[in-house]
Order: C-alpha cells, then sequence, then structure tokens
C-alpha cells in the first residue's frame, strides 16, 4: 500500500505526499476546509468558479486555458465538495508526469499556475473581477436550479433536505439562490481572503514524484501569509432518534416515480463501529448480492436500481429505487422488510461472506486511483482519523453477524420521499 | 501457441496478443502495483446488427425488435441453477456488463481469486440458458430502464438528434429498444442471436491489472480445449442505404427541467471506413473540434460569457464503421440563439482559417489526454478491444495524431461542418 508522507509548512498547510511509481501522472489537489452553512454555502460554492477566471499572470479564461493547453493538456479542476456538514473548496491539477515529456517541468510549472489561481486571482480596483462574478453567479444558479434535470440524484437531495430542514447537512453544496443574488465582488473578496488566511488547508501531491524535491517544490509555491493554530470547525450533529416517519411527496410530469427512504443511523466515521455500519449498508443494499438488488429487482422485477448508500460523515442511510407509481406500496413493504430482516439476524453465509469480500476489494483498489486515495485520505483527515487501508481491511476481516445486528438497531427510518408523477395510484393516502 | 507482442515506447506499455486457433482473440496488458484486476470479452454485437442475412439456413434474411442486443446482455448472466452474480460475488468480484450502438461486453475486476473469477467470465459468457419465464421476469426490470431513461434530459435530446440525423440507419433507435419492443422479445430470438454473434470468432478477450501473461494463456487454452466449435460462417450485417442529407432539420421535447438542453449533430457522409483511416477520420474531427469549439478559443469565450453555455458544453466526434458524427452541446437558456451563435462562429473559423499555433497546441493536449487515460485499466480495456473490432491497432493513436497536418483540418472543416449535413435538437421545460 502507498503510504502518507506528511508535513506541516511554517505558514499552517499540511501537505500529504504519496509517493508511487504506478500512474503516468502527477496529480495536486488543495483543500480549504469550511463549514457548511445555509449563509455561507453560496459564496464559498462561487469562489471556485470566480478563481478559475483568470489570475494576475493569466487574466482571463481564455489565457489560463492555453497556458495549461501548453502543459499537455494539464487538468486545472476546482469546485466545492459536501462531506457531511463541511463544504470543502477543492482546486486541483493532474499534469503527465515530467518522464513523458522531458525538459518541460510540468509539475513545477503546473504547481505555480495552481498557486496562482489559489492566491493570486485577478482583481480590478483591489477585489473581484465585476463581469467574472455577474457571470459566474448567473452559472451557479443555472447549477442551483439544474439539480431537478437528474431525476435520480433529484430524489435523493430532496429527501434530504426534507429529513434536514434545521440541520446543515440540509444545505445543497451549491448553496440556494435567495443567498446567492445578493453577493457582491467587494463581499466575496472579503469573505475568500479570511477564509484562505484561516482556514484548515491541506495539499495532497499524488505520483512518481521524489519527496524531499517535491516538498521543496510545494513549499516554495505555497508561501502565502495564513495565520498559525489550526482553524477549529464544529462538530456535526449525528446522533438523533426520530419519532413518527415523514412522508413527503412531490408531483412531477416523469414517467418513474423515484422512492427514497432516509434513515439515521446513529453512527459517523468517527465512531468504532463504522465498519459495522458499512458492513450492514452492504448486507441491505451496496452490491448485486445485497437483500435490495435481490429482493426489489431480481425477485419482484421492481425496479432496474434499488440501491442503499451511506452519508458517512453525517452517518444518513438512503435508499433509492425507481418503481412504476402503482407499485408504491409493495416496494416499499419489500424494502422495510429487508431492514427488518437484517435487524432480526436473517443474515445468511454467504450473505455475510460475499459482503466481507466486497467491502475487502472496495478498499484494496482504493490505490489504484490518484483520486481515490486523495479521497480516502481526505475522509480520514475530516473524521479524524489517521488508519491506513490495511486498518479497514482487518476490521472486516473481524466482522461478526452480532455486530451488524446490533449496529443496525441503531438505524431508525426518519422520511420517506417519494417523487411521483399527477397520475397513479401509489404513494400514502392523506 | 506464441505470444505476439507489440510494444509502445511512448506510452511505455506492451501488450501480448494471442490469436487463438479458431477462438477468440486475446489480449494481456500486465500493469505492476495495481492491485485491481480487470478482464472484459466482448462480442460484436450491438444494438445496430438488427438486421442480418445468418449464414447457412439458405441466407435466411432476419430482422430483429429493437433492444434485442442488451435484452439478450441481461439474460446472459442467468445459468441453469441461478444467477452467476452470486458466484461471482462469493470471489470479491464485481461484475457487470454493457451493450452500446456496435458491441456487447462482459466483464468483472477483483483484486482476489483472478483465476476462479476469470474461468467464470469465459464460462458464463459461452453458456446461454434463457427461458420464457426468465424472458418474461426481466422485461419488468428493462421497462423501469427504459423508463428511467425517459426522464433523463441528456439521453433524450442525444438519442432525438440521432433520429434527426438518420433517417434509416438503426442508429436512430435507443439501444435498450422500447416497452413495446422489448415485449416482442422470445427466447428462441435471444438463442437466434446468440448463435449468429456470439462465436468465438467474433469475439475477444481482453485482460489487465497485475497479470501474467502466461497464467492466463494456460487458462484460456484449457477451458478452450473442452470446446468444439461450429465452423465460423460470418453473418452479413446488412444496414439500410442512408442518403448524406439528414432526416430532419430539428427534433424538439419537452421534459421537467430547469432549462434548455441543446444538442447539435453534423453527420459524416462515409458509407463504410475501418481501420487506420477510420482512426485518422476520428482524430482529425476531434482535432478540428478542439480547434473550433475549445475552451481556449474566442467562440467558446464569447458563448460562456453571454452565458449561452457553461463548463459543461462539450464536442466530440463519433467513428463507427457504417457511421460517423459529431455531436456538441449543453444546457442553455437560449437553445436558438445558441444555435445561430456556433453556426455564425463556424463560418467566421472558415472564412479566417485556423491557426497553426492553435493546431500545435490542441495537438499536444491530446497527446497529453490520452497518456493520462491510461491510469485507468477500465479505460485500457474498453477502448483497446472497441478498437480492434473496427480494425484499429488503438496503440497508433498517438502516431496517426502525429501524422495530421493543418491542410488536413482546413479539408476536414469545410467537408464536414457544412450547414446542410447538421441537425438540432432540444428538450425544453414543459410551457405552463
Amino acid at each position: 500500500m502507498i503510504s502518507l508522507d506528511s508535513k506541516t509548512l511554517p505558514v499552517n498547510i499540511n501537505i500529504h505526499l504519496l509517493p508511487t511509481p504506478k500512474f503516468k501522472t502527477v496529480l495536486v489537489t488543495v483543500l480549504l476546509h469550511q463549514v457548511l452553512e445555509k449563509k455561507l454555502a453560496a459564496k464559498t460554492a462561487l469562489l471556485p468558479a470566480v478563481l478559475e477566471r483568470g489570475t494576475v499572470k493569466y487574466p482571463s479564461l481564455r489565457d489560463l486555458k492555453i497556458r495549461l493547453e501548453e502543459l499537455y493538456g494539464a487538468e486545472l479542476g476546482a469546485d466545492v465538495i459536501k462531506k457531511g456538514e463541511r463544504q470543502i473548496l477543492s482546486f486541483s491539477l493532474e499534469v503527465v508526469n515530467d518522464k513523458f515529456a522531458p525538459g518541460e517541468n510540468l509539475l513545477r510549472q503546473g504547481l505555480l499556475i495552481l498557486k496562482d489561481v489559489i492566491s493570486n486571482p485577478f482583481l480590478e480596483n483591489g477585489t473581484f473581477k465585476r463581469d467574472y462574478v455577474h457571470q459566474e453567479k448567473e452559472q451557479l444558479a443555472k447549477e442551483i436550479r439544474g439539480l431537478i434535470n437528474e431525476k435520480v440524484n433529484y430524489a435523493l437531495e430532496r429527501c434530504v433536505q426534507e429529513m434536514c430542514p434545521t440541520e446543515r447537512f440540509g444545505v445543497y453544496k451549491y448553496g440556494s439562490i435567495e443567498e446567492l443574488d445578493p453577493v457582491s465582488p467587494e463581499g466575496l473578496y472579503e469573505y475568500y481572503r479570511s477564509l484562505l488566511k484561516n482556514n484548515p488547508m491541506d495539499i495532497f501531491v499524488v505520483g512518481d514524484v521524489d519527496t524531499e524535491e517535491t516538498f521543496d517544490l510545494v513549499q516554495e509555491a505555497f508561501s502565502f501569509p495564513r495565520n498559525g493554530g489550526p482553524g477549529e470547525l464544529p462538530p456535526m450533529e449525528v446522533y438523533n432518534i426520530p419519532g413518527e416517519v415523514r412522508y413527503r411527496e412531490e408531483k412531477l410530469p416523469i414517467n418513474q416515480g423515484k422512492l427514497t427512504l432516509g434513515y439515521r443511523t446513529n453512527t459517523s466515521y468517527q465512531d468504532e463501529e463504522y465498519v459495522d455500519l458499512l458492513f450492514y449498508n452492504g448486507i441491505l443494499g451496496s452490491f448485486p448480492h445485497s437483500k435490495l438488488f435481490q429482493n426489489v429487482r431480481e425477485k419482484a422485477s421492481l425496479a432496474y436500481y434499488s440501491f442503499s448508500r451511506l452519508e458517512k460523515h453525517k452517518g444518513i442511510q438512503l435508499v433509492g429505487s425507481g418503481i412504476e407509481v402503482d407499485n408504491y406500496q409493495q416496494a416499499l413493504e419489500i424494502i422495510l422488510e429487508q431492514v427488518e430482516l437484517i435487524k432480526k439476524g436473517k443474515i445468511s453465509r454467504e450473505e455475510m461472506e460475499n459482503t466481507k469480500r466486497a467491502l475487502i476489494n472496495l478498499y484494496k483498489v482504493v490505490g489504484d486511483s490518484p483520486y481515490s486515495l486523495v479521497n480516502f485520505y481526505m475522509d480520514g483527515l475530516i473524521g479524524e482519523r489517521e488508519e491506513g487501508v490495511d486498518y479497514f481491511i482487518n476490521k472486516i476481516e473481524g466482522i461478526k453477524e452480532d455486530n451488524v445486528v446490533a449496529v443496525a438497531h441503531k438505524v431508525y427510518l426518519d422520511t420517506i420521499y417519494f417523487l411521483r408523477s399527477e397520475d397513479g395510484e401509489g404513494g400514502e393516502q392523506s | 501457441m506464441q505470444w505476439q507482442i507489440k510494444q509502445n515506447e511512448t506510452i511505455d506499455e506492451k501488450i501480448y496478443y494471442a490469436p487463438l486457433e479458431g477462438g477468440p482473440d486475446l489480449y494481456v496488458l500486465p500493469r505492476t502495483g495495481y492491485n485491481k484486476k480487470y478482464a472484459i470479452f466482448s462480442t460484436r454485437f450491438g444494438s445496430i446488427d438488427n438486421f442480418f442475412r445468418a449464414a447457412g439456413n439458405g441466407e435466411e434474411e432476419i430482422t430483429l425488435p429493437d433492444g434485442v442486443a442488451h435484452f439478450l446482455e441481461h439474460k446472459l448472466f442467468d445459468e441453469e441453477d441461478g444467477n452467476i452474480f452470486d458466484r461471482f460475488a462469493s470471489y470479491g468480484a464485481s461484475p457487470n456488463a454493457f451493450t452500446s450502438f456496435t458491441n456487447t461486453t462482459y466483464l468483472f475486476s477483483c483484486t482476489d481469486f483472478f483465476a476462479e473469477n476469470f474461468k467464470l467470465l469465459i464460462n458464463f459468457v459461452q453458456n446461454p440458458y434463457f427461458t420464457e419465464e426468465s424472458v418474461a421476469k426481466e422485461q419488468g426490470i428493462i421497462q423501469q430502464e427504459i423508463r428511467m431513461y425517459q426522464d433523463n434530459p441528456e439521453w433524450r435530446v442525444y438519442f432525438n438528434l440521432l433520429k434527426a440525423l438518420y433517417e434509416h440507419h438503426p442508429v436512430r433507435n435507443d439501444i435498450a429498444g422500447t416497452v413495446d419492443s422489448i415485449g416482442m422479445i422470445t427466447k428462441d430470438i435471444l438463442y437466434k442471436c446468440y448463435n449468429t454473434f456470439y462465436h468465438p470468432r467474433n469475439m475477444a478477450i481482453f485482460v489487465t491489472g497485475d497479470v501474467s501473461p502466461a497464467e492466463i494463456l494456460e487458462l484460456v487454452t484449457e477451458n478452450l480445449s473442452r470446446r468444439t466449435y461450429p465452423p465460423f460462417n460470418e453473418m452479413q450485417r446488412v444496414y439500410p442505404r442512408e442518403k448524406a442529407a439528414v432526416s430532419e432539420k430539428k427534433i424538439t421535447q419537452e421534459l421537467a427541467v430547469s432549462q434548455p438542453v441543446f444538442n447539435m449533430g453534423f453527420k459524416d457522409t462515409y458509407d463504410y471506413l475501418d481501420g487506420r483511416e477510420l482512426l485518422s477520420r476520428e482524430l482529425a474531427s476531434e482535432l478540428l473540434l478542439e480547434m473550433v469549439f475549445g475552451k481556449s478559443e474566442h467562440l467558446f469565450t464569447r458563448l460562456y460569457e453571454e452565458g449561452l453555455i457553461d463548463e459543461h458544453f462539450s464536442a466530440g466526434y463519433t467513428a463507427e464503421r457504417s457511421y460517423g458524427y459529431t455531436l456538441l452541446g449543453g444546457r442553455t437558456k437560449d437553445p436558438e440563439k445558441l444555435h445561430e451563435k456556433l453556426l455564425e462562429g463556424i463560418e467566421k473559423v472558415k472564412k479566417e482559417g485556423l491557426g497553426r499555433e492553435s493546431f500545435a497546441r490542441h495537438k499536444r493536449k491530446m497527446r497529453g489526454e490520452f497518456l493520462r487515460s491510461f491510469n485507468s485499466l477500465e479505460f485500457i480495456a474498453n477502448n483497446y478491444l472497441a478498437y480492434r473490432f473496427r480494425d484499429i491497432e488503438f496503440f497508433e493513436t498517438l502516431d496517426v495524431l502525429e501524422e495530421l497536418t493543418l491542410e488536413d483540418m482546413e479539408k476536414r472543416l469545410h467537408e464536414h461542418l457544412r450547414d446542410e449535413l447538421h441537425a438540432v435538437s432540444i428538450v425544453y421545460p414543459f410551457r405552463q
């Protein structure tokens, strides 16, 4: 397994190196952590887009893109990532390894661009350029409204919103139109300056690189002033035993109904029992051998997809299926029955074995992609866990049926969200 | 059996190739340091193969209901003693399959028990077991798959565009077929297609990851030695003649979306191409699209600043033996205006000519992208066979790209991006 080599710069940035010869590229990812909050989310989400518009050296999108293309199509990406109740600004740059383009110094050149995008944005009268902010606000508004276009994701996101109306986790990763509208170039710039100065920052480098040289290179590039002391972000709200199950339905002119169930697992990535929960989720619905796929799809032919998914930091589990509206009751009963079966310990030896192997397989391939490596260690940073992949594999090896049943008893159904067409007989009778 | 070795110094990769007597072609690309092992078994049978003359039987002509290749893909996972998914699961592998317009591919990835999983793959793909009951049961599942896509605006806008471009060619039909057409599929149709298209001479295997070519060759030869295949009488695929002009200039549809989705297509004019010539056509077209619509070009910047496109706007070229087209587009607030501006932009480039600097830069970018994509085992295997089925050696990509000249681009610009060869497809939000 590729191991992490970490170091903290005097300017309070943590650098993590993952040296490995197996990739054709070098990936650099810079993370700037922020809390997910209704008032801040749209502002935070707007930042990567505005920063990508230009730097002092490359003042327009076109200048920047030309430069990146010259570097053998270096890939620059900036976005926000929602993990639990965190909204993380992520900037990444992937360049072809220098050995495929001798004499080009792609990594050094790329790092300089990445650093400029983050710390030397193009300014006009001492603040973000008005046109850039205006145009990117329009683009972000389009993105926020565009959630509805992809019905599978829309249904999952809407379920979360209905489930967490007063919690930070209920905030969409790109924020809302209401909070986006009043953002001004000046306000946004001030906000960014403070964020860049105070919030926790991590840099990952993955690829065939020399450790010492790369530390120096990154240190040289990322030398802008920052405050000492790690910025503390508030902990996440995880533990919650809901009362009566909430039922929400929404009607749209669509062909297929989307039945989504939101569960509180009362277990997060930080907890000892996290791996038990991961196992529970595997038995229920993350693989083709899982109960949901086998029963909702294979036995009853009710759906093409039926799965369960964990949000590991918040400890929420979502169960999603695409069904005929008329089959609502039958599908719901089958899903609820599967959950009950696990609670009663009705888990076959094959289900235990298959889940064990499938999960181990997933952990073993983490090191096969630079992006999944960064994602794995990012989860570690957020969940304050320092263990490597091997730790999780060992834990999975040792899981017994009792562990799964015990964790299942902490899982509570909170919300049923049904996205449906106007016609059809499905849904709860109101 | 001897390996033939294909080496590519530029990308630092080596492929072991064994043309197995009477069996499927076998390719192995070892990648040290990877935990994942990935294997695919593909056949040249896709949704467009819906009309053919079977060999023997007095050249019987067969017309299939739409969606058979995809339906067969779903049903091949059934064995007499249950679903093969369970067997893979017991070895920790995740099996899957996908059907395109031209191919069907079965695959698995795993970290342990490679030999066991690999044998399962070779065996289940060569062991059809279809019954009337299991066909009926699958209809419910695939119906839901079709319905899911009916609600997907990107999917709808794309298939509507293909319908606008092509009047007769079966690429105009959805890969999964329709709720009606899959209702006509029977077990006999599945067997007929299986016997026609799943002959090993119409198939190939690709394995990659930290694997030993010798071990894989042994596994395959041992497995094949226990089988006898009838001689391969190749079926004749028949595609209707398609005129050069598009079928319809514009197709529109309304869906539950927040704003319109716009696709524009240019239909290529060849009847048939394969091999290096087809690869060259594909790369020239891709490079041209980069030079006209790329993110570093003035046209993209103008449209972006006017808010007519977003960062997801893209342009690409598809090159198959019997058809080829350019597709571009994305979400937009004003599809009519975007359409007009794109046509204007193309005319402007034609008038002003393509730039030498832009040509060199985009070529460099494509080189880098090709290299970068070799991080992914799935990318390597899936593409290698998809190109091989068009008689293209995928490893020649960089060489063929290098051969392209600015003059080729000018020629391609004027012959391909022509007003009379284009159609548009738009998905609008429902009008209140």
